[in-house]
This record gives C-alpha cells, sequence and structure tokens, in this order.
C-alpha cells in the first residue's frame, strides 16, 4: 500500500465536517491533517502543510472556494463540495473536475477518493484543478477582488481599482491605497469587470473610468490619459476608440 | 385619492359634459322660440346666460364633493357645506345673468326680474342634479382605482407566495438542511427528527396560508423561529437570535410571509459571511393603532460591498404600499455595521 493522502477539509458547517469525517473515518486512504472552517485558515493551512487532497465547499463565509484557490502558492487535488450553486457544477462539469453535491453519501464521496488517488499514483500530487476551475469565465460581473499579499488577504470592492496593469503571467492592481499582485489574465479581468465602469484602454492598461481627469493627444496618432491623481497611462489607438464610445465624446 | 377636477384628468368626460349642455341648450331655445315665442336673440341670450354660464361655473361644484366626501363628514357637515356652496354659486350666476342680459339684451330686464325668484329656485336645483353627477362620478373614479390595486394586490401577492415557496424551499437552504439532516441520522438520530419535523411544518405553513391575506403576528413569529430554528442548527452558535416581543403585539395582524425575507436577508449578509456568533434581533412594540417591527443584524462591512434594497425587501414594500397604501412602511437603516429593517404595520383600515 502506498502512503495515505494527506488531507485537508476546508467547510464552515460543523455538521457537514464531521459527516465527511465520519464517511471517511477508518479509510486506508486518506489522512485528515487539518480542518479550516473558512477561507481565510483554508488558504493558511494549505500553502502551510502543503496537503496531497482538499475537500473544498464553495460557499463559505469571508471568501468563496472558488476565490480561495485563487490564493493557493501550493496546488493541490482538489474534491470540491456544493449545495447547490448551478454555476460551479458548470465549471466542474466542463473541466472534469471531482465534486460532490449535498447531501452526498459514503459510497459517493469514496468513489471520487478513489479516482484521485488513482490519479496521484499516476501523475503526482500536483494539480492542474486550481489552475482551470481559476480561469473558467465567471457569470455576470464581479464585485470584488481576493487577492494576499506575505500573510494578508485582502478583499478589494471593484470600486476601490484605479487601474489594472498587465505584468507577464500576472496584473498589477492599483487601489487607493496601494498596489496588488495578483495571478490572473487581462483577458479575465476585461471580462469580469463591468465595461460601464472599467475600460480596456491598451494591452496593458484596465482603467475605471471615472478616474480619468484628462485625455491628451500624446504623438500623432497615440494618446495618453492622465488619471485624477497624475498618473499617466498610455491608450492604444482601439482604447482611445472605446473611450470615445464610453465617454461620449 | 385623485386631487385633479376630473374634467382635467378626464378628457372624454369633458366632451360628453360639453355636448350635453350644448344639446340641452338648442332643446331650451326651440322651446324658448316655439312656445314662449321669443325672437331668436333673446332667446340665445336667455339661454346664453342661464344654461351654459351654469355649465361653466358648476364644475367647480366638485371640489366641494371633494372635500366634504359622505365618509368621512358628518351629514350635517355635509349639507351646510353645499347649503354655503350653492349660495355663493346661485348669487355669481345671477349676478352674472344680470350683467349679460343688462350687456346683450337690455331689453329682456324687466321680463327677466319677474322671473327672478323662479330662476333662483332652478339654479339651486340645478345644483342638487350636479351634487348627485360629481358624487357619481366621484364613486365611479374610486371604485375604478380599487379595482385597479385590487389586481396589484393580488399579482403581489402572488409573487410573495411564489417567493415565500421558493426561499422556503429555497435549494441553497433545502440541500444544506437535508446534508445536516444526513450527519445527525450518525450523530444525534433525535435531532435529526426534530429537524426534519420542522423543515415539514415550515412548508406546510408557507402552502396553507398561500392565499389568506393576513395572520396572527403569533401564527408568523412561531414560522419565522422555526425557520431560524433549522438554520440554528447548520450555524450552531453563529446565528444567535433575540427576542424581544412585547406579548400584547401577538393577537394582532400582519401580512402573512412579510418577515422570512428579512430574516433571511440577516442570515445571508450577517450570519453567513460572519465567523464570530452574529446576533438577529426582533423588537416589537405595539399600541391600538400600529404593530411595529424591527429586524436588526450586524454584519461585516469589509465582506459586504454593497447593500441597497434587494428584491426581497422591495416586494416587501411593495405589498405594504398595496394593502395599506402608504410607501414609508418599511425603513431601512445601514449604518455599516449593523443593518435595520423596521416595518409599520397599522391595525385599522380605513
Amino acid at each position: 500500500m502506498t502512503e495515505k493522502l494527506r488531507t485537508i477539509i476546508v467547510e464552515d458547517e460543523e455538521l457537514a465536517r464531521n459527516l465527511m469525517k465520519s464517511f471517511l473515518a477508518g479509510n486506508d486512504k486518506i489522512e485528515i491533517i487539518a480542518e479550516c472552517e473558512n477561507g481565510f485558515e483554508g488558504v493558511k493551512m494549505i500553502n502551510e502543510l502543503k496537503p496531497d487532497l482538499v475537500f473544498l465547499d464553495i460557499q463559505m463565509p469571508k471568501i468563496t472556494g472558488f476565490e480561495m484557490i485563487e490564493l493557493l502558492d501550493h496546488k493541490p487535488q482538489i474534491i470540491f463540495a456544493t449545495a447547490y450553486d448551478q454555476f460551479a457544477i458548470k465549471a466542474f462539469e466542463h473541466n472534469a473536475v471531482d465534486y460532490l453535491l449535498k447531501p452526498y453519501s459514503k459510497e459517493r464521496l469514496l468513489e471520487a477518493v478513489s479516482k484521485v488517488s488513482d490519479r496521484v499514483q499516476k501523475e503526482g500530487v500536483e494539480s492542474d484543478v486550481a489552475e482551470k476551475i481559476m480561469n473558467f469565465p465567471r457569470e455576470g460581473f464581479i464585485d470584488r477582488v481576493v487577492v494576499k499579499d506575505r500573510h494578508k488577504i485582502h478583499i478589494i470592492p471593484v470600486d476601490n481599482i484605479r487601474y489594472i496593469e498587465s505584468m507577464d503571467d500576472y496584473v498589477m492592481i492599483y487601489t487607493n491605497e496601494g498596489r496588488h499582485i495578483k495571478q490572473k489574465t487581462m483577458k479575465y479581468f476585461e471580462d469580469s469587470l463591468d465595461p460601464h465602469s472599467f475600460a480596456r484602454i491598451h494591452r496593458s492598461y484596465i482603467v475605471k473610468i471615472d478616474q480619468i481627469n484628462e485625455i491628451q493627444q500624446y504623438e500623432k496618432e497615440s494618446y495618453i490619459v492622465i488619471l485624477h491623481d497624475k498618473t499617466k497611462l498610455k491608450v492604444s489607438k482601439t482604447g482611445y476608440k472605446l473611450l470615445k464610445e464610453v465617454l461620449n465624446f | 385619492m385623485e386631487l385633479r377636477h376630473p374634467f382635467i384628468t378626464n378628457p372624454r368626460l369633458t366632451i360628453f359634459y360639453g355636448i350635453f349642455w350644448l344639446i340641452a341648450s338648442a332643446v331650451m331655445m326651440l322651446i324658448l322660440i316655439f312656445s314662449n315665442g321669443l325672437d331668436y336673440w333673446a332667446a340665445f341670450v336667455e339661454v346664453f346666460t342661464s344654461i351654459l354660464v351654469f355649465a361653466f361655473i358648476g364644475a367647480s361644484i366638485w371640489y366641494v364633493i371633494r372635500f366634504s366626501t359622505l365618509e368621512n363628514n358628518s351629514i350635517l357637515r355635509i349639507i351646510l357645506a353645499h347649503l354655503i356652496a350653492a349660495s355663493i354659486i346661485v348669487f355669481i350666476w345671477m349676478y352674472l345673468n344680470v350683467i349679460l342680459v343688462k350687456l346683450l339684451n337690455p331689453q329682456a330686464l324687466e321680463w327677466m326680474q319677474k322671473g327672478m325668484i323662479n330662476k333662483i329656485f332652478g339654479g339651486y336645483l340645478m345644483y342638487v342634479i350636479y351634487v348627485i353627477f360629481f358624487y357619481a362620478v366621484n364613486y365611479y373614479f374610486s371604485f375604478k382605482e380599487k379595482v385597479r390595486n385590487e389586481g396589484k394586490l393580488i399579482a403581489l401577492v402572488k409573487e410573495a407566495e411564489l417567493h415565500a415557496l421558493k426561499s422556503q424551499i429555497n435549494p441553497h437552504f433545502l440541500f444544506n438542511s437535508l446534508n445536516s439532516i444526513s450527519s445527525l441520522t450518525m450523530t444525534d438520530p433525535a435531532k435529526a427528527q426534530e429537524m426534519v419535523i420542522n423543515l415539514s411544518q415550515l412548508m406546510r405553513y408557507s402552502l396553507k396560508h398561500g392565499q389568506h391575506e393576513k395572520v396572527l403576528f403569533k401564527q408568523e413569529l412561531e414560522n419565522n423561529k422555526l425557520y431560524l430554528q433549522i438554520e440554528k442548527v447548520r450555524f450552531g452558535s453563529k446565528l444567535s437570535p433575540v427576542f424581544d416581543i412585547d406579548e400584547k403585539c401577538l393577537q394582532l395582524n400582519i401580512p402573512n410571509m412579510i418577515l422570512q425575507p428579512l430574516y433571511e436577508n440577516a442570515i445571508k449578509y450577517g450570519v453567513y459571511e460572519a465567523t464570530e456568533p452574529v446576533e438577529i434581533k426582533t423588537v416589537c412594540r405595539c399600541n391600538e393603532d400600529f404593530l411595529q417591527i424591527t429586524i436588526k443584524n450586524s454584519y461585516d462591512p469589509n465582506v459586504i460591498s454593497k447593500r441597497g434594497e434587494g428584491i426581497g425587501l422591495r416586494n416587501i414594500r411593495d405589498r405594504l404600499e398595496i394593502i395599506y397604501g402608504n410607501p414609508h412602511l418599511m425603513t431601512l437603516e445601514d449604518n455599516r455595521k449593523e443593518f435595520t429593517v423596521t416595518l409599520t404595520i397599522p391595525q385599522k383600515m380605513n
């Protein structure tokens, strides 16, 4: 027998945790090394303990399971659990990710565990589940962004964002208080932010429209926007057209 | 109720009114010419001054009706009001009559003076006819408004019923509760049984009271306590409901299923996002005119970005407005720490 999967349960409801633990009790594939009651704790424990497998509830206080996986440095295997979330189910099916619908049976849980266990034996512990789910397009517009610097998690309401700058595989989010780096694509933000409030003015910039103070011609065919705090950002030709459209000038 | 004159709000009525008096004038003229032997001009002046002038100033009688409605005033006051109004209108009418006849057909003055008493009597009679006419118009309009409001009310209640059904069988609520029951069957079967029973009772209430408009506050409160009990099993010490209910309020009336959306919101925004215990406090006070219910929950402003008046709250406001005709029966207060909803339920229907 191979080693047991070191497992963390992230679930806010005690009864739901108890149920899962009792279903897993005595299982020779699983060793539960931690239980977390919320997403903050979950991020901390997963990054610290680097488990092989995480049972992850979607609907949780503070930050959701989806927001949580965006903050993981260590990417374990994940089995999601949800009571009813049409979007989540769509995301799981589309990415062939393991998930449990509450209430689930012991058989169903063990089946998911065996699948993961087989996969770990073939492919190793590292998993791209988090990556896949993270970049699955959201429905509607987001109203907050969750970021982590060093050890603290920040929840930024999108209203506080001034602009976003692309940095290779990351983006830098500038707010009134400071800046935060996040592992997401510009495309994701372009699609997830309300186009009435945000505009992609350049390959490298998304700007909050009400932050713009002035639009200046820079060279013959190029422009810059100047924000209220005097920050200057380049505007591409398409970006200029877009601004003309939203601002009606 | 409408304060503007029906002739302003309803042009069709005005046209009918005009046509009616023109025909009456024409008939009157023919009678004066052919049976009383007046010449055309004299007949015209007579009809113009008495009938058309009265038709014009008579329109103002509506305001007298409007401000001395049959429902809100004693008979004596109404009669007195009409007597005074009638005298004023008849006086103005006679005065205009004399002036116009003097201007247009001075020869007729003498003939007119002879018939003065008859004419004044006729003026009062016309006034009475007007009063009956306007009361009928008024009654018709308020009847129409009532029918319209009732239709709206039925639609809103339907929607609230559906919403209540949906939220009591809110899939999230239902599946999570079932998962809790699944867990309890192993650790605490007695509690699992209790929860199944509570869940059934909650659903039965929403099915049973779907059609009725109002229930006793006691019933509505008990139902919501049941709901909170079920959620309490899930959330444990995180959910801490506190009730401060004045006993004598329990027998008062309240529209059914109006409280649950408020508790749902308190749980969704207060308890669900919290990691510490959250108190949901219900305070109820009343006198013989009002039942006032305040539901307050604390929340974490760092997690909840914005809280406006969502669909649930808007539905409650609309329902209260339709039932009681007052848009200010629900007030919201948000100090970025606590969210407070206050409902004021009138107990006397007018």
